[in-house]
């Protein structure tokens, strides 16, 4: 009797239980895999079809895929442009970094960008694709109102800033949505705006010259993770790579995270010939009770 | 059981006894072993100490000259087997291995069990204590209770009670056996509940409470004439209990340990015993802050431990020849998290694990051989083979600071060892050899910023350190007349790839509290020296006195000193004893502890005497046999730590005790 009832308790399960891991990175962070349709526009018979992660436009950066179909069946344009306009409420028109011209994915069947929308939709100020594309030597033009909302995933975070040079530029994070307690791979895109020469004129379809960002070239991003809140005293991690940048234009670099929890990557950015454009070392110090001291070029995440 | 172990604890008490172990021709000896498997633990050896008749396992082992202790506060002492933390030794319940839940080392196994349900401590010093699993230091085997069957209807038991003043220490212990030809029943309990204790200044050491529940059931049966199984369990439940020394408190530990075993004897032939055993055991320890409101950051650190093994020994005899043949199998799985809460409670909390899922498997072969090729000198000779795996389920982790760490790591563990003994007339003469392997321990290998609070360091593990080899000397000589005893033991450890933390240049802590990061490394050899002296002596037939000196030095390859290793040290004891009352007095202490390692967060502890005393009546009851203590524990008040308190904590001022024992 007594043994049967102390395998009893021994079997019952735990009196607390184990965390579960994965459910424990989920709380903070929700991973998007699939590509939905973020808008649908129809010019002429054509339908376009822009496709994002979980078929939203955030704030930040986004990857876009487009489509066209006229009918039911899918249509091959020669080419496709996009180019997002913000438009504040003194009517002031920016725009974010973005690939003007798509890429065709010829295994894929679509055309694929990048736009990094750096506000976020509001009242008095909002977003315009003005978007070109060719069919058998025809070309459309089309310009449509998009909602652009914020990010809830703070791996995703981007930044704008004017650095030391005088340029405005924007550093968005690209990859990992979701961080692991681990090394992970830290890509970022990072942009430097193109000053419009003159005053961009008014027209039905605005200049892409007066409006766009190039990727900066050769530019060297260090990287300082630390966790901020006064409890975590300003913790590093160890092993961390600065970004630098790869073939196809984005930054790489490794950021270990040691536990989940709020972080903030801590940024120096360096031009070509490593001085630096913005940013400023964190100090080393332990300091548990304070708010730790960040760089003036950080991003905050959380996961 | 054979006497070949170097060393069992209670001999220190039996010695008052004539009773000559050592030297006896090994034909007599297996035939003790045979009786004794029949006939196990009858009121051979009592688990307590002359002093004190109702003690913790932790005082009982302190009674051995091989035996210190880390100690962080009242509760669960960490057991230094030659000087060496438990990653070293083998620390075993009846053969079966056991891994504390908790990443700080505050539930070594012997926490998780009561004297009550033990028989009695059997340590094996180096490579001789290999017989259950690779070791460097020896192994630490717990024996249980195990009630043996009787010719007729039997029924015994014994109730303790009683109470210790400084800490307001209230116990009750009590057990039960019922044996009869072919069945036994047995089981214990046992309720402890400590408050905070006072130092020699009559300061009150806060976090130092304590409140444990221990309880065992045993059934045997005897399948055939020759042959019996038993089943064992013991579940142990510790409650709020303080650790002075640390940021952190128990609030509750549960453990369960079972077995199954079974039991087969031959009569003839060169096999004389077979027994196998099979275990399932499982702990759960919660350590948390929230009796710490100070703390900047509360924090949880939960952590579980999970063992699957079997062993099974062949035990063999034929004429001076003898010889046990084991196979050790477990698996353990052990699980600690680590949570922080920032002080703005509705923020996300932070969490890591400490230990990520860390699996062990253990597989070996074992054997110990004595041949006693003439009638005064024998050898003892043997050595075990096994495999060692780990495996990290979260292995990221790991790799935050060991890039490319592998996730699986097989490791082969061989152990050699022998030893020689020769009696001449009163004098035994004794030399042996020892080699071992051991693998790096879970928080070594695979540990995630574990707060070590002597040292104040957060350790890191490295899942690919070397295996950590001991060569190993040892000498003993003992003298014995009728009336005196003298015996001298010394063993000398050359360890190659000592594992111990060193400051790393990465990362920094997690730990609010904690100055920076250590990772566990290997140092190129480290030596450590261990000397013991024990003497008793029969004044006259009322009085005995017994005596224990020991020394241990310790260095690392730079000649730098090893963290906790006991300075010289002493403890003698009188005892008078008179019909039914029995006085005792004794005095322990620690010379000034002059090689310490600032490096690991010592200092110099300063010399300490703690002088004890009990008076005993033995009285009859009916069919009773009753036993009353009363006694003082550091008389004069003494404050002091040891070289081993956590934090210089101060250990307990004057205490009085006193019990009672009615047994049946």
């Amino acid at each position: 009797m007594m043994t049967s009832a102390i395998l009893c308790m021994a079997i019952s399960s735990c009196t607390k239980d184990k965390t579960d891991y994965k459910a424990e990175i989920d709380t903070a962070v929700t991973e998007h895999l699939q590509f939905k349709e973020a808008a649908r526009f129809v010019k002429d018979g054509y339908t376009i079809r822009i496709n994002t992660l979980n078929g939203t436009f955030y704030k930040g950066y986004n990857e876009v895929r487009v489509t066209l179909e006229q009918g039911s069946s899918a249509v091959q344009p020669e080419e496709v442009y996009c180019l997002p306009i913000f438009t504040d409420a003194q009517a002031q028109q920016t725009t974010g970094p973005h690939g003007y011209k798509l890429q065709q994915q010829v295994d894929s069947g679509y055309f694929s960008s990048y736009i990094v929308f750096t506000e976020e939709s509001q009242v008095g100020g909002e977003w315009q694709l003005y978007m070109r594309f060719s069919i058998g030597g025809t070309t459309y033009r089309l310009n449509e109102p998009v909602q652009v909302v914020q990010q809830a995933n703070k791996n995703l975070n981007m930044t704008r800033f004017t650095g030391s040079d005088g340029e405005l530029y924007v550093i968005a994070l690209i990859s990992p949505q979701k961080p692991r307690i681990a090394e992970n791979q830290l890509v970022a895109g990072i942009y430097r705006f193109n000053r419009a020469i003159g005053t961009p004129a008014p027209a039905e379809f605005p200049d892409p010259e007066q409006f766009s960002y190039e990727v900066v070239q050769g530019y060297t991003l260090k990287l300082d993770p630390r966790m901020p809140e006064p409890s975590m005293g300003n913790h590093s991690s160890p092993n961390n790579e600065d970004l630098n940048q790869r073939d196809d234009g984005r930054y790489y670099g490794v950021v270990n995270y040691t536990m989940t929890g709020n972080w903030t990557l801590n940024f120096i950015l360096l031009n070509q010939l490593g001085e630096a454009v913005k940013g400023t070392v964190v100090p080393n110090d332990f300091t548990p009770g304070v708010n730790g001291v960040k760089s003036e070029l950080y991003l905050d995440i959380l996961f | 059981m054979k006497m070949n172990a170097v060393a069992i604890v209670p001999l220190l008490f039996v010695s008052l006894v004539p009773l000559c172990l050592r030297g006896q021709a090994v034909e007599k000896d297996s035939t003790r072993y045979i009786e004794e498997v029949r006939v196990q633990g009858k009121g051979k050896r009592k688990m307590e100490t002359p002093l004190k008749m109702t003690i913790s396992v932790d005082e009982f082992l302190a009674s051995s000259q091989h035996i210190s202790f880390i100690k962080r506060g009242a509760y669960a002492w960490e057991p230094l087997l030659n000087n060496m933390g438990s990653e070293r030794s083998n620390l075993t319940i009846d053969g079966m291995h056991i891994f504390g839940a908790c990443t700080d080392k505050m539930d070594p196994i012997t926490s998780y069990v009561e004297s009550n349900n033990l028989a009695t401590i059997e340590i094996n010093l180096g490579q001789a204590g290999s017989m259950h699993g690779a070791t460097v230091a020896g192994g630490i085997d717990l024996k249980r209770r195990n009630t043996a069957f009787a010719a007729a209807k039997t029924w015994s038991g014994a109730y303790q009670t009683g109470m210790e003043a400084n800490n307001k220490q209230f116990f009750n212990l009590g057990n039960v056996a019922y044996a009869d030809q072919r069945f036994v029943a047995e089981g214990s309990f046992s309720v402890r509940k400590a408050g905070n204790y006072s130092d020699g200044n009559g300061a009150t050491v806060r976090h130092s409470q304590y409140n444990k529940f221990n309880s065992s059931v045993g059934l045997a049966y005897k399948t055939s004439e020759q042959s019996s199984l038993r089943l064992d369990a013991i579940f142990d439940r510790a409650k709020d209990v303080g650790f002075p020394a640390l940021p952190m408190d128990l609030w509750l530990s549960r453990a369960i340990i079972t077995s199954a075993t079974y039991k087969q004897l031959f009569e003839a032939g060169l096999v004389k015993a077979w027994e196998s055993k099979v275990y399932y055991n499982a702990i759960e320890h919660y350590m948390d802050d929230t009796t710490r409101p100070e703390n900047l950051v509360h924090m949880d650190m939960p952590g579980w431990s999970t063992t699957y093994g079997l062993l099974s020994k062949l035990t063999l005899q034929r004429e001076r020849y003898a010889s046990d043949i084991q196979i050790n199998a477990f698996e353990n799985v052990s699980i600690a998290e680590m949570r922080m809460y920032p002080q703005d409670r509705s923020r996300q909390t932070m969490f890591a694990y400490s230990w990520p899922w860390v699996t062990t498997r253990y597989g070996g072969l074992s054997m110990n051989n004595s041949w006693a090729f003439s009638e005064i000198s024998q050898i003892h000779f043997g050595g075990s083979l096994g495999l060692h795996e780990n495996y990290s389920k979260y292995i990221e982790f790991n790799r935050i600071f060991h890039p490319g760490a592998s996730q699986n790591k097989t490791r082969v563990l061989p152990s050699l060892h022998t030893r020689y003994e020769l009696q001449v007339k009163d004098f035994l003469l004794e030399a042996g050899l020892g080699y071992g392997h051991r693998a790096p321990s879970v928080s070594e290998g695979y540990g995630y910023y574990i707060y070590n609070s002597f040292d104040r360091y957060d350790y890191i593990g490295n899942p690919d350190l070397r295996n950590e080899v001991s060569y190993e000397g040892n000498a003993r000589i003992s003298y014995r007349k009728e009336k005196f005893n003298v015996d001298a033991q010394a063993n000398y450890f050359h360890i190659r790839h000592y594992i111990i933390g060193r400051i790393l240049g990465l990362g920094s802590p997690m730990n609010y509290q904690s100055v920076g990061v250590k990772g566990y490394t290997s140092l190129r050899y480290a030596r450590l020296f261990n000397v013991s002296v024990k003497g008793d002596y029969t004044i006259s037939k009322h009085l005995h006195w017994n005596g224990i000196l020991t020394y241990a030095r310790a260095q690392d390859d730079n000649g730098g000193n090893l963290p906790f290793i006991r300075p010289l040290s002493y403890q003698t004891a009188l005892h008078y004893g008179h019909g039914p009352f029995g006085l005792q007095t004794a005095v322990n202490g620690d010379f000034l502890h002059r090689n310490y390692s600032p490096e690991f967060g010592e200092d110099q502890t300063p010399a300490y005497t703690i002088w004890n005393i009990s008076a005993d009546y033995s009285f009859a009851l009916m069919k009773w046999k009753g036993n009353l203590q009363v006694g003082a524990e550091n008389i004069f008040d003494a404050y002091y730590s040891t070289y081993a308190d956590w934090g210089n904590i101060p250990r307990m001022g004057r205490n009085v005790f006193a019990s009672l024992r009615i047994s049946f």
